[in-house]
Order: C-alpha cells, then sequence, then structure tokens
C-alpha cells in the first residue's frame, strides 16, 4: 500500500512567555492512502495541534511530516499556501464558512485561490455541491441553512479541489445525532470512493465508522498506529 | 497558481458592499476632502483670473501707474504734483515710452439743452486711448490737433450719451461744461465686465462709461486754469520690458522730488506677479489644510481597518485554510481601502464640479477646475487609501491561520 502521510518523531512545542508548553512529544504515524482514520483523546493530548500540522497550518518544532512523498515539514510557513490548497480539505465542527457569501461562492473559494477561471469554479463548484444534496440552494446564504446543511457545504469546500488528504475535526460536534449520521454516512461515502480521510473526534460511535482508530494522550500515541 | 488582480478587484468590491454604511460614512468623508480641494482651489484661481481680467481690460501688462503715494506725508517744501514742463521733461528722458498720457480729473455738470448730467472730466492726451486700448464707437477720439489748438472738443461715455441725448445723434451736438460750448467729436465703446462683488451681476466697468474727456490743454487753459497734474500713466514697448521702465520712471520722479516717495510708481506686471505669487502662497496654504485633513482622513480610515480586520480575523483565518497566501490577503485589504478612497475621491470630484458651477452662477464668475486639480484629486484620494491600508493589510496577511482560527 502507498503511504500517504509519514511522520517521525514528530515534536511540537508552544513558547508562553519563558515556559516552553510541549504539545506533541514525538509522534511516529503512516497513514496510507484511502483509508478512514480517526483520531481520538481527551482535550488537552494534542490531538488538535497534530491537526493544524497534518494540515499545513502549523509546522512542527522538530520531527520529519511527508505528505504524498513531499517533505512538508521543511517548507517554509509561507509556502504552505500551495499545499493547503491543493493538498488539503477541510471540515470544522464551526463550519467555517464565510457568512456573507453565498454557498456557491464559499465553495468556489478554494477554486479561486487555485487561480481557475471563474467559469471552471463555478461548474466545479455547482457539480460538487449537487453531489452534497444542495444543488438547489447555490445563492443561499450560510445562515439561511440548517447546522447539517452547512457542514455539507463546508465538506463540499473541502472536496471540491480534489485534495490528498480530507481532515475533520469534530465535524459532528455540533450537530444533532440525525444529521450527525448523515454526515458521516457522507464521508464514508467519500472513503468509498477513494478519498483519504482523518478525523478528530472523541466520540466512540463517530470512531466505529473509522477503518483505524489513533488514540492520543498527553502527546504521545497510546495506541492504533498500525496499518 | 496565483488571484488575479481583477478577482481580487471583486473579492475587494463586494466586501465594500457587504458593510454598506462603514464603506458610505468612509466614502462621505473622502468626498468631502476631495470636494473642498476642487472647490477651494477654483475659486482661487478663479478670482485671481478675474482680477488678471480687469488688469488686461485697464490697459493690459505694459502699462504703468504714476499716481499720489497716500502713505507719503506731504511736506510742503515739495510739490505734490506735476508741472507741464516737468511732464515734458519727464516724456523726454523716457523716448523709449510707446505712449505716454497726463491727466487731470474734475467733477462738473454736463449741460444739453435742459438736461443736466453731473459726471467725472478728464484731461487727456491722444495716448489715453492707447494706454486703455479703448476706442470710440463713433465719431473719433482727442486728437494731436486738438492737443496744439486746444479745441473746444468733448469726447464722451455712453452713459453720458443716454443721459443727455436719449436716441439722438450726439455727434456735432454742442454740449455745455462750466459755461464752455464744447463740441461732441466722439462717443467711446461701451464697456462691460462681469462683477463678481456681493451684489451680483453688475457691470464693473460702469464708471468708465459714465466719463467724459477733453484734451488736457483745453482744461488746462480754458477750464481749470492750472497745470497741476497728478497722475499720468503710460506704457511700455511691451510687458516684459515694463519693470525696467517702472524703475526707471520711478528714479526720474525721486531726483525731481529730492528723493521723496512723494509719488507711487506701478507697473501691471509687477502688480500681476505679486499677485500670482500672493496666489501661490494661498494655494500651497489651501494645499497644506487639504493634505492635513485627508491625513486625518487617512488615519480615521486606517483605525476603521484595523477594526475591520479584528472582527474579520476568522474570515482570515478560513481564507488562509483554503489555500489563500498571505499577499492575497493582503492584496484584498489593500484593495478594499483603496476602493473605497478612490471610489470617494471620484465622487468628490463629481460633487465639486456641481458646487463650483453652482457657485459660479450664483457669482457670475468663470470658476473652472483644471484638468490638474481633478488629477491631483484622485491621486490624492487613491494615495490616501494606499497610506491607510497598506498597515492594516500588512497586519491581516500576517495572521497567523491558527489562532484566526480560533479567534471568536
Amino acid at each position: 500500500m502507498n503511504d500517504i502521510i509519514n511522520i517521525k518523531e514528530l515534536k511540537k512545542e508552544y513558547r508562553m512567555g519563558k515556559i516552553t508548553v510541549p504539545a506533541l512529544n514525538g509522534i511516529d504515524i503512516s497513514i496510507n492512502e484511502g483509508e478512514f482514520v480517526a483520531i481520538m483523546g481527551p482535550s488537552g493530548s494534542g490531538k488538535s495541534t497534530l491537526m493544524h500540522i497534518l494540515g499545513c497550518l502549523d509546522t512542527p518544532t522538530e520531527g520529519i511530516y511527508s505528505l504524498n512523498s513531499e517533505l512538508v515539514s521543511k517548507i517554509k510557513k509561507g509556502k504552505l499556501a500551495l499545499i493547503r490548497n491543493k493538498q488539503i480539505g477541510f471540515v470544522f465542527q464551526t463550519f467555517n464558512l464565510l457568512p456573507h457569501l453565498n454557498i456557491l461562492k464559499n465553495v468556489e473559494l478554494p477554486l479561486m485561490y487555485a487561480g481557475l477561471s471563474k467559469k471552471q469554479r463555478t461548474s466545479t463548484a455547482k457539480k460538487v455541491l449537487s453531489e452534497v444534496g444542495l444543488g438547489d440552494r447555490l445563492k443561499h446564504k450560510p445562515s439561511e441553512l440548517s447546522g447539517g446543511q452547512r457542514q455539507r457545504v463546508a465538506i463540499a469546500r473541502a472536496i471540491v479541489n480534489n485534495p490528498t488528504i480530507i481532515l475533520a475535526d469534530e465535524p459532528t460536534g455540533n450537530l444533532d445525532t440525525a444529521s450527525g449520521s448523515d454526515i458521516l454516512s457522507i464521508f464514508s461515502d467519500l472513503n468509498d470512493k477513494g478519498h483519504t480521510i482523518i478525523m478528530v473526534t472523541h466520540d466512540p460511535a463517530v470512531a466505529k465508522r473509522a477503518t483505524r482508530v489513533i488514540k492520543i494522550v498527553d502527546g504521545l500515541i497510546q495506541d492504533g498506529n498500525i496499518s | 497558481m496565483a488571484i488575479s488582480v481583477k478577482e481580487n478587484l471583486i473579492v475587494g468590491f463586494s466586501d465594500f458592499w457587504s458593510r454598506k454604511v462603514r464603506s458610505i460614512i468612509t466614502v462621505i468623508g473622502i468626498v468631502l476632502g476631495t470636494m473642498s480641494i476642487i472647490v477651494v482651489l477654483s475659486l482661487v484661481n478663479g478670482v485671481n483670473a478675474q482680477t488678471m481680467k480687469w488688469m488686461m481690460e485697464r490697459g493690459g501688462l505694459s502699462k504703468i501707474s504714476v499716481y499720489r503715494n497716500w502713505e507719503y506725508r506731504h511736506s510742503n517744501y515739495v510739490k505734490d504734483y506735476f508741472t507741464w514742463k516737468e511732464l515734458k521733461l519727464i516724456r523726454s528722458l523716457i523716448p523709449e515710452a510707446k505712449y505716454f498720457n497726463p491727466q487731470q480729473q474734475h467733477w462738473v455738470r454736463h449741460s444739453k439743452d435742459d438736461k443736466d448730467y453731473s459726471t467725472r472730466i478728464y484731461g487727456v492726451l491722444p495716448d489715453y486711448s492707447k494706454i486703455e486700448e479703448w476706442d470710440v464707437q463713433e465719431g473719433r477720439f482727442i486728437s494731436n490737433f486738438d492737443i496744439d489748438q486746444s479745441n473746444d472738443v468733448i469726447v464722451i461715455g455712453t452713459t453720458v450719451k443716454e443721459e443727455l441725448f436719449g436716441n439722438k445723434d450726439a455727434i456735432g451736438a454742442v454740449i455745455t461744461v462750466n459755461n464752455r460750448r464744447l463740441k461732441v467729436i466722439g462717443i467711446l465703446a461701451y464697456r462691460y465686465m462681469k462683477s463678481n462683488g456681493a451684489f451680483g451681476n453688475e457691470n464693473a466697468f460702469s464708471y468708465l462709461n459714465r466719463q467724459t474727456f477733453v484734451p488736457l490743454t483745453t482744461m488746462i487753459k480754458k477750464g481749470s486754469g492750472s497745470d497741476e497734474t497728478k497722475s499720468f500713466t503710460l506704457k511700455a514697448q511691451d510687458a516684459a520690458s515694463a519693470p525696467e521702465l517702472r524703475e526707471k520712471l520711478n528714479n526720474i520722479i525721486l531726483n525731481l522730488r529730492r528723493g521723496l516717495p512723494v509719488f507711487r510708481v506701478e507697473s501691471a506686471k509687477e502688480e500681476a506677479e505679486e499677485m500670482a505669487e500672493n496666489s501661490k502662497m494661498f494655494q500651497i496654504i489651501f494645499y497644506i489644510i487639504s493634505v492635513i485633513s485627508l491625513l486625518v482622513g487617512a488615519i480615521v480610515i486606517a483605525n476603521i481597518m484595523l477594526a475591520t480586520i479584528q472582527e474579520r480575523t476568522r474570515e482570515i483565518g478560513i481564507r488562509l485554510t483554503v489555500g489563500a497566501r498571505r499577499r492575497d490577503i493582503f492584496v484584498q485589504f489593500l484593495v478594499q481601502t483603496i476602493l473605497v478612497t478612490t471610489i470617494g475621491g471620484i465622487l468628490g470630484i463629481i460633487v465639486g464640479l456641481s458646487i463650483l458651477d453652482i457657485v459660479s452662477k450664483f457669482l457670475e464668475m468663470e470658476l473652472v477646475a483644471g484638468i490638474s486639480m481633478i488629477f491631483v484629486a484622485l491621486l490624492v484620494s487613491s494615495g490616501v487609501g494606499l497610506i491607510s491600508g497598506i498597515i492594516p493589510a500588512i497586519m491581516a496577511s500576517k495572521l497567523d491561520p491558527v489562532e484566526a482560527l480560533r479567534y471568536e
């Protein structure tokens, strides 16, 4: 199988004045293409930090992170925008849509930063939005949609650039059970279609959907780093 | 992968539009700033143009005037007038002067049959018409022959003609001035210039139309009986040589009056230059005031932009997450600020021009904003956007994506 993510001895420390707070204490993970991995752990365990590093929003203090055979940990912070744009799709607990843009524009956003023409953007975004069942709501603002629908917009935005990995941070945390399981089904479907999914959660029911569970405690992997 | 300038403009514009109230208030501020630049500078220019026009109408830039210096307290040891002999001497010392006209003036009653009209009468030489560039519309002006013979002739302004003759023919008719019968030989051309005074639509030159003229020799010999002449005007070959001639003439007159400044000698060209100099100073002062007020505007806008960026920290985080580069964020916010101020600038120019239109109708005065002024206003307003937008835009682009996403 093809290693899409390879992490070795990854460390992350935060400086708060004179004190250094360790968040990740040396982590090794490898994830194959097409996996659906759940990362679990109590709050403060470092799972969000790991998520940010995986998503190239943050850089590790030490260690190696290679994504799609590219040594991301060596790339400077300023150059990571390209990786975020092409390789990573983010889904957040709080949806993180731009409230003043309609959902079509929201989904077009990554394509705009990728430099696609207006025409290409609109047709691609429309297609992806109808895949998540929102093809008839293109002109709606996020505030006019339910939580489940908003998360579907966020998923559409995450996959519109056809990224290497989809990162989801508690994607069902703000949803009721019914729409939460809808969203999880979408993730399962995406996984069936071959997308690699990494999901942070503390809900064991959510984690059940995953093909593998990685548990983190105090910045260390406790369990599950087996392919 | 790059997001184009056009794309950034669209993003900036939709940002502008999605925050209408704030954007419009900012625009109004800039509108007021640029509008006042246009209006004030055009007013200054308009007044200058008006004064210049007056000067050109009254003999142009090569004219030199000599008159009693009222700032100098007259002493009994020196004369505060020129005698006929002195005038002849002065004329002979400045052969380079093209025209030369000493003049006396009195206030007298002019009568024709049962009609009376009291007005100012001037004793002049034929050169008067040349210096003032003012000819007759009918008949002829005073000639050298009239001067030599001290002829009993008179040239009258249009108002005098109307008052004494109405619609009847005046040329060849005789009017009585100071018990002396004078033949009307000419009627001077009607003079008109729009007045920009508080009373609006008045003829600034109406006093000229009320004047009458006789040969200076006739006035001296048959009228006043005195050759005391208190003022004279002359014309240099051209405007360029006028200051030099003025200097020379001033020295001659000082020599004739023991070095005492009894008379003033003024050249229209130098007055015009002085006026231009003064107005340049005014312009600089107005520019400084405008620049300061626009700088205040820039600081306010920068402040608003900083507040906006704080409000939109999360949005910036989201944009960074989906692949926006720091440059994209920077350009987005800078474009937005420049857009606001440039729109303000354009509207300010439009509003300023319409105000000028109204004001110039009201003042009966030609007020035109030069192309350069419009260009400056536009440049300044965009510049304000650049200055006030650059620091907030840098701050926005420096945000840490993780921090920005966490921002509530």
